[in-house]
């Protein structure tokens, strides 16, 4: 495989990555081993047990006993950690209970609010120090962790806000749509994905903790994912159409589309991007063309357009079916 | 079409969940890393959900970190009202029935598209929560809309901290169109029968068959083509020690129905094509099975994966109500009328297999480094019995003889037997991440993705069939048929279940048309790599760049490589006082190898013969496959900027507001036709406001505008490319006949008849929500949403090119506007009245109005009149299309808590 180009970008590329060799070469020759990062600092606190913190926050408790942590923490914990129930997240409170209402002694427990303003990086930590691994594998380097996003910042894991997920939300969808905005625009689009109704959410497709892929698909690639639910589009067929293979976003906004079927661009010109053949691919399709335009009616701006002859767009099986109308 | 025969489970199940008889609640099933189906409910849910009280004693609002007001929780039970039972069992619960009404019954298709609500009674939802704390054992219940095709169901047991079972059942409705014109019985099926009253094959009179046509038409009511999912699955996770879990489930996925299709037959390039029902009968078994492991500095997942897709209906047959004459070369028994029907070959079942192993090994004693890698194989395999290229018995060709069981009616007449289709996918996924200081993290990330298509190409070819007489272009003896990727038979393949002109018919034959003889598999090979790097500027920002190269190699394609370079510069602030900034730009600029136009020339029946020399031949044929300056959209060069911007304030405590920009803009700059730019712009803003614990509100708008160009030339009126012809171009020689045929400015592609879209869609979207609490428990929630779609394509031309005076009259400069306007109301007033009992009033409305020239006047218009009364008509658009609706619907529930 040839890697070389013309363009500049790929020189800064290359020497970006010279540049990143030779720091990682740097400080491993120049530099002996760090020592392990020291557990999270708790300032000296001890641990005084969850009577303590309920005796206070009886309004917090009310919450937190009807969520998965609580029920895991207190009907079967796996380790001393869980045991200690609300320290296990918020840290030992021996040093809260000195001074409990004072901003200056906030540092002395971990909050998951803005207002309480403990770093991100010691939040998320805390939450990794059971939650690392499996379906969060990716979350360094993902592009909500890029973003300096706190798990507190979609979950809410010690109050019911969520039906499911201890979300801040009462939805995944919605959840989502606090960022996503232009997301939930596109959902309510003519043609779209039944998240509105509420049949599909955005964990469907995406792993919000990140994966292999940009968009944190939930696949190695978009059609893989795509044919997750439209298995009938995976084939492989006899007589295959090209960008139908390799993505489907080539034809499709995924979210949702003022188009049909979740079109990019409304048929016959979808295809006429790519299709310039003689004969009617390269026909110019116009308003007179529809019944009642006035002009010579054509077939192909009708309906379902192309693909009322063309129906096997996805892929054909048929020893006749090179043009996907079989 | 309903296929099926709603489940009589309202009774059953109300029964039950009265029976069970707090709060809603469900089961959490959502797995981010694994499968679909993470949701259960329905159009109800939200509206459910909004409708729980609040949590009284939680009086003060709080944020995310980033700044975003958390919504006040559900109002739980308390510790001394939850219910115990002797086993020590503990459990909560509610099920909410009543009565639908009002214009709920409407079957129009935008209505109904994912939603199933319909008056009468309705067991809205339902849930039960157990647990036993003696040992931590819980099950959870959960369903709603019962009985509906939008029904669901969840069920899920086990000790917490350790096991569960989890199964549900949930059915997707997708309603296509509530106004289609059966010709047909048999929808739904792979037999499409006409109607009385219609002739398989047509009549001698095409005018005759003209008005049976237009009769069954008049006297068909409309039929609605849908389908509906139905999923079901059980799902195991349990701790298998400290440090290993592992899950195994599996789901089936049922989808039956109709949708809309469409069929073209009869002579090349098809008559009168018409839209048939596609029928949906599949299954789909998913399997999966994977472990985990996390200890110490190592995590490690793997799993594997089965999808085993069946379609129950392999073909669909359709009888056709028009008689076509045979083609030139074609004979027939009878000679006329002889094709009844058409057939296709519908989805074929499918397999998929794969297996994954990601792997994290972190170092925190060498710079707090880490390295995940990730390996994933699979591969997706069909091996379908192929049919014949014709359903047709008897069909003879001029100059073509049919060895024994060479007919191409039969299997023998095909290259081979089976798809024996594959495709391999190979995932290696390497990153590496290293902090030199405390404030710079820096990563090298490396991706390999294949799809290694193994199919080998299909030659379509009858290789029991000889010409009569030798090809006189071909040299050599030819008698045994042409030979061709070492297949000796008769090239072409019979479409359109009628057609001659698709199949080479011997003496003098020359590729007209330029028939396809060979598939193409398609393969690709994807690799990206690439550094970034995020600095920490100061305690509260940070600063990230990422530059990363993408490259595809592709099998059978116009371009074998392309490249794709960009970079990515990105800042975080989330330490202003009440506000978080994110800004990130990113510039990518896709080049790559020489684009070869003629690339697919070999697939095409002028790869059997040597393009003519003599003087005055007409090579069209060979030479014109398209236009040389077209690109397709996903090979061609590309410069892209995409900017996003967003910002979250806390403009009060109790008052917060979002506003984010996206922008995207891309430019083709080496593509003088097919795509040449497109632009997507959106803004956002939303904000929230909690006065009190009592009321909240909220409000949001979004605008996006997304533009596109695309150019292309017309071939019509354009002349042949023959030998000698001078052109502006040059004069014609066999050895420039294909580069000056396909050239924009050639004889097939006159400047003149250059032409020019443009899309335009702008889209809004606002929306705003209230809930209140009115005192003595009562809650009123309403959210309301408005959302306009507008979508201009104008073009430009030359008139007396791409089209003539007359006609420029009516295409005018652009096509009338795709609109939709989708108005939603959802008003419901909760009211305690007792501890245990609560009514709720709901009013939803809901008003949809499209216009969509794909469908205009095709109501009124289904047969879209030939030349005139005794010809073919030009085609039977038997689907109307979208329309309008305005839904007024409301309920009265009733709420038990256990």
């Amino acid at each position: 495989m040839k890697f070389s180009s013309r363009f500049p970008i790929l020189q800064v590329g290359v020497i970006a990555g010279v540049a990143y060799a030779s720091a990682v070469v740097y400080v491993v020759a120049a530099n002996s081993p760090k020592a392990a990062p020291a557990p999270v600092d708790h300032g000296g606190a001890t641990y005084v047990g969850e009577a303590v913190c309920i005796a206070c926050h009886a309004t917090q408790n009310n919450q937190f006993m009807h969520t998965a942590h609580a029920n895991a923490f207190r009907l079967n914990p796996k380790n001393e950690a869980q045991k200690v129930s609300c320290e296990s997240c918020h840290g030992p409170g021996s040093n809260h209970l000195k001074d409990p209402i004072s901003p200056s002694n906030r540092g002395s427990l971990v909050g998951f609010t803005k207002e309480w303003g403990t770093p991100i990086e010691k939040q998320n930590a805390m939450c990794l120090t059971c939650h690392q691994g499996e379906q969060r594998m990716f979350w360094p380097g993902s592009a909500h962790a890029t973003q300096n996003l706190a798990c507190s910042d979609c979950h809410n894991p010690m109050a019911k806000l969520s039906e499911t997920g201890l979300l801040k939300k009462a939805t995944i969808n919605e959840t989502c749509y606090t960022c996503h905005q232009q997301q939930r625009a596109e959902f309510a689009k003519r043609s779209h994905m039944p998240l509105p109704e509420g049949k599909m959410s955005c964990v469907d497709c995406h792993n919000p903790h990140g994966s292999t892929t940009k968009p944190a698909l939930k696949a190695d690639s978009v059609n893989e994912l795509c044919y997750n639910c439209h298995t009938e589009k995976r084939g492989p067929f006899l007589w295959e159409h090209a960008p139908v293979r390799e993505n489907c976003l080539t034809c499709h906004n995924a979210h949702g589309s003022n188009h049909d079927k979740l079109l990019t661009v409304a048929r016959p010109f979808s295809c006429q991007q790519c299709h310039g053949n003689p004969g009617h691919q390269t026909t110019f399709f116009n308003a007179g063309q529809s019944v009642g335009g006035g002009a010579g009616v054509n077939s192909r701006v009708l309906g379902r357009s192309c693909q009322t002859c063309h129906s096997q767009v996805h892929g054909s099986n048929h020893p006749a079916g090179a043009r996907f109308q079989r | 079409m309903k296929t099926h025969p709603r489940i009589p489970l309202r009774a059953v199940v109300s029964c039950l969940g009265v029976a069970l008889a707090s709060t809603a609640a469900a089961t959490p099933f959502a797995d981010s890393a694994t499968g679909v189906g993470t949701v259960l409910g329905n159009t109800m849910s939200a509206s459910t959900t909004k409708a729980r009280p609040q949590d009284p004693a939680w009086e003060k609002a709080k944020h995310t970190p980033t700044g975003q007001m958390y919504q006040l929780p559900f109002a739980m039970p308390k510790a001394e009202d939850i219910k115990k039972l002797a086993s020590g069992w503990e459990y909560s619960g509610q099920v909410e029935v009543g009565f639908v009404g009002g214009d709920v019954d409407e079957r129009n298709a935008q209505f109904r598209m994912y939603q199933d609500p319909d008056n009468g009674a309705y067991v809205n939802n339902f849930s039960l929560q157990m647990k036993k704390p003696a040992g931590g054992y819980f099950v959870e219940l959960t369903g709603g809309g019962a009985g509906q095709h939008d029904q669901y169901y969840g069920l899920q047991f086990g000790r917490y901290n350790d096991w569960k079972v989890k199964l549900y059942f949930s059915e997707t409705p997708h309603v296509f169109t509530d106004r289609y014109r059966t010709l047909w019985s048999g929808l739904g099926t792979g037999t499409l029968t006409l109607l009385p009253g219609l002739t398989p094959g047509g009549t001698a009179s095409t005018a005759v068959d003209n008005a049976s046509v237009a009769s069954v038409i008049a006297n068909t009511p409309l039929t609605t083509l849908s389908l509906v999912r139905k999923r079901s699955g059980v799902r195991l996770d349990a701790d298998l020690s400290k440090t290993w879990k592992g899950y195994v489930s599996y789901a089936l996925e049922k989808r039956q129905g109709a949708r809309p299709f469409g069929a073209v037959w009869g002579n090349n390039p098809g008559n009168t094509p018409m839209e048939v029902a596609e029928p949906v009968d599949y299954s789909t078994h998913d399997v999966l099975a994977g472990v985990s492991h996390v200890s110490g500095q190592n995590a490690f997942n793997f799993r594997v994966s089965a999808s085993i897709f069946q379609n129950h209906i392999s073909t669909l047959t359709f009888e056709e109500p028009y008689r076509i004459a045979n083609v030139a070369g074609v004979t027939t028994v009878p000679a006329a009328g002889a094709f009844t029907q058409g057939r296709m070959d519908l989805a074929p079942s499918n397999q998929a297999y794969n297996a994954r192993a990601e792997y994290t090994r972190a170092m925190p004693d060498f710079y707090r480094s880490y390295l995940t890698a990730v390996v994933s194989f699979g591969r997706w395999r069909q091996d379908d019995s192929l049919i014949p290229y014709t359903s047709i018995p008897g069909i003879a060709l001029a100059n073509v003889t049919l060895l024994p069981g060479g007919g191409w009616d039969t299997t023998g007449s095909l290259s081979r037997q089976t798809t024996g289709a594959s495709v391999d996918t190979r995932l290696l996924d390497l990153t590496y991440s290293i902090n030199p200081s405390s404030d710079l993290n820096l990563k090298a990330k490396a991706r390999y993705y294949e799809t290694d298509n193994n199919t080998d190409p299909f030659l379509a070819v009858n290789p029991n069939a000889v010409y009569t007489d030798a090809d006189a272009t071909t040299a050599g003896n030819q008698t045994r048929g042409l030979t061709y990727e070492g297949l000796t038979g008769v090239w072409g393949r019979l479409l359109n279940d009628g057609s001659g002109q698709s199949v080479l018919l011997g003496a003098n034959a020359n590729p007209a048309g330029n028939v396809a003889i060979r598939s193409s598999p398609f393969g690709n090979k994807q690799f990206k790599f690439g550094p970034s790097a995020d600095y920490r500027l100061n305690k509260i920002s940070t600063a990230n760049l990422s530059i990363d190269r993408e490259i595809n190699a592709r099998e059978n394609r116009e371009r074998d490589r392309t490249w794709e370079d960009r970079a990515k510069l990105g800042y975080v602030n989330r330490g202003l006082k009440n506000s978080s900034l994110r800004v990130s730009y990113e510039y990518g600029q896709r080049r790559g190898s020489d684009y070869n136009s003629t690339y697919y020339d070999e697939n095409f029946s002028s790869a059997l013969f040597p393009i003519p020399t003599a003087a005055g031949t007409n090579v069209t044929s060979w030479a014109v496959r398209g236009n040389n300056g077209m690109r397709a959209i996903d090979l061609a060069d590309r410069d892209q900027h995409v900017v996003n911007v967003r910002l979250d304030t806390m403009l009060r405590t109790n008052l917060d507001a979002g506003l984010s920009l996206q922008g995207r803009e891309a430019e083709y700059p080496n593509t003088t036709y097919g795509l040449t730019g497109h632009s997507q712009r959106s803004a956002n803003i939303d904000l929230n406001y909690q006065p009190s614990p009592k009321q909240t509100i909220y409000a949001f708008y979004s605008y996006q505008l997304g533009r596109l160009r695309q150019h292309s030339i017309s071939s019509q009126g354009g002349a042949a490319v023959t030998i000698g012809a001078v052109t502006p171009l040059g004069t014609i020689t066999p050895a420039n006949a294909i580069e000056i045929g396909q050239a924009p400015g050639g004889p097939i592609f006159p400047l003149l008849n250059a032409w020019t879209v443009r899309s335009t869609d702008r889209n809004h979207l606002a929306g705003f929500g209230l809930k209140q609490e009115l005192g003595k428990g009562a809650i009123l929630n309403v959210d309301y949403s408005y959302s306009i779609g507008r979508t201009r394509i104008g073009y430009t031309y030359n008139v007396g090119g791409a089209i003539n005076a007359a006609n420029a009259v009516f295409a005018g400069d652009r096509m009338p506007d795709l609109a939709t306007d989708v108005g939603f109301l959802d008003a419901s007033l909760s009211i305690p009245l007792t501890p245990r009992i609560s009514a709720r009033l709901f009013y939803r409305y809901q008003k949809e109005s499209i216009r969509d020239w794909h469908y205009r006047n095709l109501a009124a218009t289904p047969i879209v009149p030939g030349a005139n009364a005794a010809a073919l008509p030009n085609v039977l658009m038997l689907d109307a299309g979208p329309d309008d609706y305005r839904v007024n619907w409301y309920g009265v529930t009733v709420q038990l808590k256990l």
